[in-house]
């Protein structure tokens, strides 16, 4: 970025991601790399059923089979109730899992473990285990999760959330959060036009490369040592612990570099049990899901019913805008509250109104476990919005992109909604600073054309095309919930070890905080050996997740820099002979205003390590934050319709986005491109296929993810803005990206073809329907 | 029972080596366990292209490739194409073009970009595009592995005709 | 299905002995790349075949010859005048699986979603096979339900002959997937030979969303001495129904996967005639 008014040295600039080449040359990275020659490996055999009980169990036969080292299951294992989500604490979601349970609650649950010395041995004795079911009935939507006389998936006594929120079982109900601002019904009664549609969002996977991957052992000391693709590993840590019922204090938990996470990896779901057989055989443990059990045993997005009630005046006043929400968790409730309040706190806020209704309910089902995934709850809930938007703007007449313009929430302006809905518990009332979403408007807009954009009325032919958009906005953290350590220490060669808890699971977090931690110190990030996510060894950090790791573990490693400068400069002071406030840093040295004197940090670390009044020069320090600022965006798309099959061809995707300062442009911009794309996908090829509860399709044959030959020519287009509150004026980036094309789709397919699709992916059966109704229509 | 009843002999990054195996077993397990880790897992079959390696110059998935089937051929893993001290030019592009996230599928995309390199000498954007079908990568949206991939194409496709032009003069 | 022996025999006779020993045990192995979809606990002693010779494309006498074991890669990159195959090779998997699989693999064992079959159906392909000399099958009859029967004696498949494009006579081929990768929804194979604008003869072939690859002969009478233009192609295609039933693939339910398998019947039409056109122009 050119005209850079804070002449910024590190930040700001794309420097090259600090593991790159080592990932690059394949060099050993990942959890798999690390597995001792000798480590067992785990198999598990899954519930065939959505919905039973285990009447019995026998797994005598499979613990004499060759190879086997021991079989874990209900009968055998301490039974804790826990939450395998990987939040804040005490979290704010059902402790409604044991690490073995007599009753499996979706296809692909636990029901007992081998770890043998090969593969083929612990299959084959997961095969001779036997197994007695009694069939209930499976909940399969969340209309049956509501029915009078549904079924109960979690009956035991033991299903509670720690804190004190609605939660009741015997409903398959795992939370409900709502709130108004306002009159919602007054403002209803105000609108010239008044909408009322109900939307549906589908299933999900992130679909890591990596599949979930474990590794324990135990050390000379007898401690449980776990290396794991794991966006959480402080949060793995502790629910291990009280899963296994050791002290935290047994528990090391290490993050390797991680094959993508994208929120699925934001979960508990091996670790447990590679820790108990370590413990039980003292061996070292591997357990690498397979592809199939990513799909049925990995978290997955919820899929979402959310109905949108709003009422607009000619003049484009938006006079009331309510949302409900229907979020089927599946058959654990690990984020269903935290998903689905999100739908309301980071979609609502985006349009001035002043009449506000949100209730979010959450439901048990016995389908897949609902998780984290990019974008949260915001992604189900601004299809529905930004659907919703274009209507409006329709209505009344006005331009789709100008109706925007005018009711979108502008720098200064508030929310009653930021207040209103927090994570499990109140918000925090917040005013937007930074916000440059008008200026990506304008540019999307340009890049995109869309004043050629022509009515779909005006379109003739087999092939039609059309130009579509919305807005966006995200968070950054979770203000007085997260929090981010992190310390750094000067080594005799002025370069430093940076050290925090946050998770970098491709991201280019550690390459983003190292560039942080070398402005701040005024030297260069090739000076900055980052270690971080070990449990033993750096401080704590919530994760990698509501797009944190930027905005608070910067700024914690940022003020952590910024004490070890404070030391540069009093020992630089000490050495120079002169006043600490006459000296500034600059160029890896103490120095005074003109340059004419300066001590190199090199002579100050020789200085303070061996020669006077010797001490470490060392920073620590933590973050938690006051707000969480929105990151914005607007994105484009121009799409081409095949009317008569329904496939649409996506001709060009802009992904326009305001991130604050872009600490790593090159790597905001991967980013919003990779995310954009997932979005893509999402919206038009990715599809859970179910028969009686059970996924028909996991696999990559029949999921369908982009590659290079299908990709869509992407531009991201990063819109500068500073935010004070964040660190060198950043905000988040990762998340936002991905709520885009499904809203963006839904209005091409209108703006080609005149219909309107309220439940995605768009598969082509779903678009020539809808193409054909309106052709009915007319 | 000998859980490696046969042998299996190939030359692995230019050197005969001989290996105790299965019938049944892939070379990509193969090759892990013997140390080389580079190639990854991600799929199992052959849907990924996280295990890509070169197999008389060709890409292949290594977990679709019974051990049986290598005997006697050349087979080029990720181990081979480059160093810390001397990365190859599409290594290279990819990390100084931030096309590296997770790296997970990283080592594939090098290995099928290499096997491209080899095989042709004209690398419009359809050759491109159906030399790397195979490399799955969830986390870049491939814009900038594309870019890096373009950029050691082109410039080698303008020094080959380079080549070429001055061969026909003479 | 898991190996429990690898055998590698270097000619094409004691590749056909050693199977004829093992019997049931024993299965050709091309590029091994079907075995991952056969789920079955059987355990085979795999026959490897892709040393024994059959690794080629020429051109003989009226026909182009392929090799049973040639890789679909290769007949993607193989280019001479008229030559047609590369058209739904480079549609099939992904360049590794097309390197490894074969042109035999694909067809001797037909899986629903082959594309190979249909359009060697629509091609009017002849398949050598070698059991004690060689003899050559028609398409007609070595689709005639699932070719693998033919083969469990021991017998393999040499070559495939593709019948070198007649003058008037063009070729189209239309895999539908969800993605580039993505196994078919629906293919249409069409060849057929044109009488100025008339359609003298035509051979129409369908897979993915039908049970087994098959041509499509009401459609082909529906089409024989008509004028070759979109409305006729559309009209022929709503036929396809008392040749086939529509199977769902995936979410798409059976009367979608109709509707699409019309359109796309008739884009290779469309796609056959320029073909013809374009090398008479
Ligand atoms: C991920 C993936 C996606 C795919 N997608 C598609 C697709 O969309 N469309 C498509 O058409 N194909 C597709 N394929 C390929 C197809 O499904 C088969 O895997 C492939 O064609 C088999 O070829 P092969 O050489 O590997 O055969 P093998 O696996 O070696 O053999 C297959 C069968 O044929 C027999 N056989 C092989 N050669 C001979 C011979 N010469 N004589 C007698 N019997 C023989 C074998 O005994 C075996 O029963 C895909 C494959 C994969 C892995
Ligand atoms: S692991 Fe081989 S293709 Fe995925
Ligand atoms: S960089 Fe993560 S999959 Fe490609």
């Amino acid at each position: 970025m050119g005209n850079d008014p804070k002449n910024f040295k590190q930040v700001n600039h794309s420097v090259t991601k600090v593991d790159a080449r080592q990932l690059a040359l394949g060099k050993d990275s990942y959890v798999a790399d690390f597995a001792p020659a000798n480590a067992l490996v785990v198999k598990m055999l899954w519930s065939p059923h959505p919905h039973a009980r285990i009447v019995s169990l026998d797994v005598s036969e499979a613990e004499k089979m060759p190879g086997v080292k021991a079989v874990l299951w209900h009968g055998n294992v301490p039974r804790i109730a826990h939450c395998t989500a990987g939040q804040g604490f005490p979290e704010p979601s059902p402790y409604d899992t044991f690490m073995f349970d007599t009753k499996v609650r979706f296809v692909g649950d636990r029901v007992a473990a081998v770890a043998a010395e090969s593969a083929e041995q612990a299959e084959a004795a997961v095969a001779a285990i036997k197994v007695e079911y009694e069939l209930l009935k499976p909940v399969l939507s969340i209309d049956e999760a509501m029915a009078p006389d549904a079924p109960i998936i979690h009956d035991e006594p033991e299903a509670h959330v720690p804190i004190p929120i609605p939660y009741d079982p015997k409903t398959n109900l795992v939370a409900r959060v709502a709130c108004e601002a306002g009159d919602f019904e007054k403002g209803m009664k105000e609108a010239d036009f008044a909408f009322d549609d109900t939307y549906e969002t589908p299933y999900a996977q992130a679909c890591p490369i990596e599949p979930y991957t474990s590794l324990a052992q135990l050390d000379s000391s007898g401690r449980i040592v776990i290396t794991t693709s794991t966006q959480v590993p402080f949060h793995c840590r502790r629910i291990v612990a009280r899963t296994l019922d050791v002290p935290v204090q047994k528990v090391r938990v290490i993050k390797p570099r991680i094959g993508g996470g994208f929120g699925c990896k934001q979960e508990v779901l091996l670790e447990d049990v590679v820790a108990m057989f370590a413990l039980r055989t003292g061996r070292p443990v591997l357990w690498q899901f397979t592809r199939e059990e990513t799909f049925r045993t990995g978290r997955t997005r919820h899929p979402m019913r959310v109905r949108i009630r709003a009422g607009v005046k000619k003049d484009g006043t938006i006079t009331a805008l309510g949302m409900d929400c229907w979020n089927n968790t599946g058959a654990y409730g690990g984020h269903g509250l935290t998903v689905v309040s999100c739908s309301g706190s980071k979609v609502l806020p985006l349009y001035r109104c002043e009449n506000i209704h949100f209730d979010g309910k959450v439901l048990y089902t016995n389908l897949p476990v609902g998780g984290a995934y990019r974008g949260f709850g915001a992604t189900q809930a601004f299809f529905a919005m930004e659907s919703t938007i274009e209507q409006m703007a329709e209505a009344i007449g006005m331009d789709p992109m100008e109706f925007r313009q005018k009711n979108h929430i502008k720098s200064g302006e508030g929310s009653p909604i930021f207040a209103a809905l927090g994570e499990g518990k109140e918000g925090v009332p917040m005013t937007v600073g930074s916000n440059a979403l008008a200026e990506c408007i304008v540019k999307g807009a340009e890049e995109v054309g869309w004043k050629n954009r022509t009515d779909w009325r005006s379109k003739s032919g087999r092939y039609r095309r059309g130009i579509g958009m919305a807005c966006l906005m995200q968070g950054s953290s979770i203000p007085h919930i997260d929090m981010g350590g992190a310390w750094i220490k000067i080594n005799d060669d002025a370069s430093f070890n940076l050290m925090f808890g946050a998770t970098d699971i491709g991201t280019g977090a550690d390459t983003v905080l190292a560039q942080i931690a070398a402005e701040e110190l005024a030297t260069t990030v090739d000076k900055i050996i980052v270690y971080a996510s070990d449990t033993d060894l750096t401080p704590f950090d919530v994760g990698a997740y509501a797009s944190s790791t930027t905005y608070l573990s910067g700024e914690a490693v940022r003020k952590a820099a910024a004490e070890a400068k404070r030391q540069l400069l009093a020992s630089g002071a000490e050495m120079l002979n002169l006043p600490v406030e006459t000296l500034h840093c600059e160029d890896s040295a103490v120095q005074n205003a003109d340059g004419s004197k300066k001590v190199s940090y090199a002579d100050i670390a020789a200085y303070t390590l061996y020669q006077k009044n010797q001490y470490q020069i060392f920073g620590t320090a933590s973050h938690i934050t006051e707000k969480s600022p929105p990151p914005f965006a607007a994105h484009f798309a121009e799409i081409e319709v095949d009317t008569w099959t329904g496939f649409i061809r996506v001709l060009n995707y802009i992904s326009t986005i305001d991130c604050g300062t872009a600490i790593n442009p090159a790597l905001c911009e991967g980013q919003t491109e990779g995310g954009t794309l997932n979005g893509i996908s999402y919206a038009l090829t990715e599809e859970y296929i179910f028969r009686n509860g059970r996924m028909t399709n996991p696999s990559f044959a029949d999921y369908h993810i982009y590659s290079m030959r299908d990709r869509p020519p992407i531009k991201a287009i990063l819109v500068p803005s500073y935010e004070e509150t964040g660190p060198f004026g950043a905000k988040s980036v990762s998340e936002i990206c991905i709520n885009g094309p499904a809203p963006v789709f839904a209005n091409a397919i209108y703006n080609a073809t005149g219909a309107r699709i309220r439940e995605f992916p768009f598969t082509p059966e779903r678009v020539l329907n809808a193409i054909k109704a309106v052709k009915r229509e007319a | 029972m000998n859980q490696y009843p046969m042998t299996v002999s190939f030359t692995l990054n230019g050197e005969k080596r001989t290996f105790a195996t299965a019938p049944g077993e892939n070379l990509l397990d193969l090759l892990r366990r013997s140390g080389l880790r580079g190639t990854k897992f991600g799929c199992g079959q052959g849907t990924c292209g996280a295990c890509t390696v070169l197999l008389d110059g060709r890409a292949v998935n290594a977990c679709l490739l019974f051990v049986g089937q290598v005997e006697g051929r050349e087979v080029c893993t990720i181990e081979s194409v480059g160093s810390f001290d001397k990365s190859s030019e599409i290594q290279q592009e990819l990390i100084d073009g931030s096309a590296v996230q997770c790296g997970y599928c990283i080592p594939g995309i090098v290995m099928s970009a290499t096997a491209l390199m080899k095989a042709e000498t004209k690398y419009d954007d359809e050759i491109v595009r159906e030399y790397m079908d195979g490399n799955i990568c969830r986390c870049t949206g491939y814009e900038k592995i594309w870019g890096a991939l373009r950029r050691v194409l082109d410039r080698r496709e303008a020094s080959l005709a380079k080549v070429e032009g001055s061969g026909s003069k003479s | 299905m898991k190996l429990c022996e690898f055998i590698r025999p270097t000619s094409l006779s004691e590749a056909r002995d050693k199977l004829r020993e093992l019997g049931p045990q024993g299965m050709a192995l091309a590029g091994g790349t079907a075995l991952h979809f056969l789920q079955d606990q059987t355990t085979r002693r795999a026959v490897d075949i892709t040393r024994l010779g059959l690794s080629f494309i020429r051109k003989e006498g009226d026909f182009y010859v392929v090799g049973a074991t040639t890789p679909l890669a290769d007949i993607q990159r193989y280019r001479a005048p008229d030559w047609t195959l590369h058209e739904v090779c480079r549609r099939i998997a992904t360049h590794q699986v097309r390197n490894i699989s074969t042109i035999g693999g694909n067809i001797c064992r037909v899986f629903p979603w082959a594309d190979l079959p249909v359009v060697l159906l629509a091609l009017d392909a002849r398949m050598v096979v070698f059991s004690d000399k060689e003899e050559e099958i028609v398409s007609d009859e070595f689709f005639d339900g699932q070719p693998t029967q033919r083969f469990a004696d021991g017998s393999l498949l040499t070559a495939v002959k593709v019948p070198l494009l007649r003058a008037h006579q063009g070729f189209g081929v239309v895999k539908v997937s969800r993605n580039s990768a993505a196994f078919s929804l629906v293919t249409m194979a069409v060849s057929l030979e044109l009488d100025g604008e008339v359609i003298k003869t035509v051979r129409v072939a369908a897979g993915g969303a039908v049970p087994f690859p098959r041509r499509l002969p009401t459609v082909e009478a529906a089409l024989v001495g008509r004028e070759a233009k979109s409305e006729v192609f559309r009209e022929a295609a709503t036929k396809a129904d008392s040749d086939v039933s529509w199977r769902g693939r995936e979410s798409l339910s059976p009367d979608y996967v109709r509707q699409l398998a019309e359109v796309s019947l008739h884009d290779a039409l469309e796609r056959a005639v320029s073909f013809a056109r374009a090398r008479n122009a």
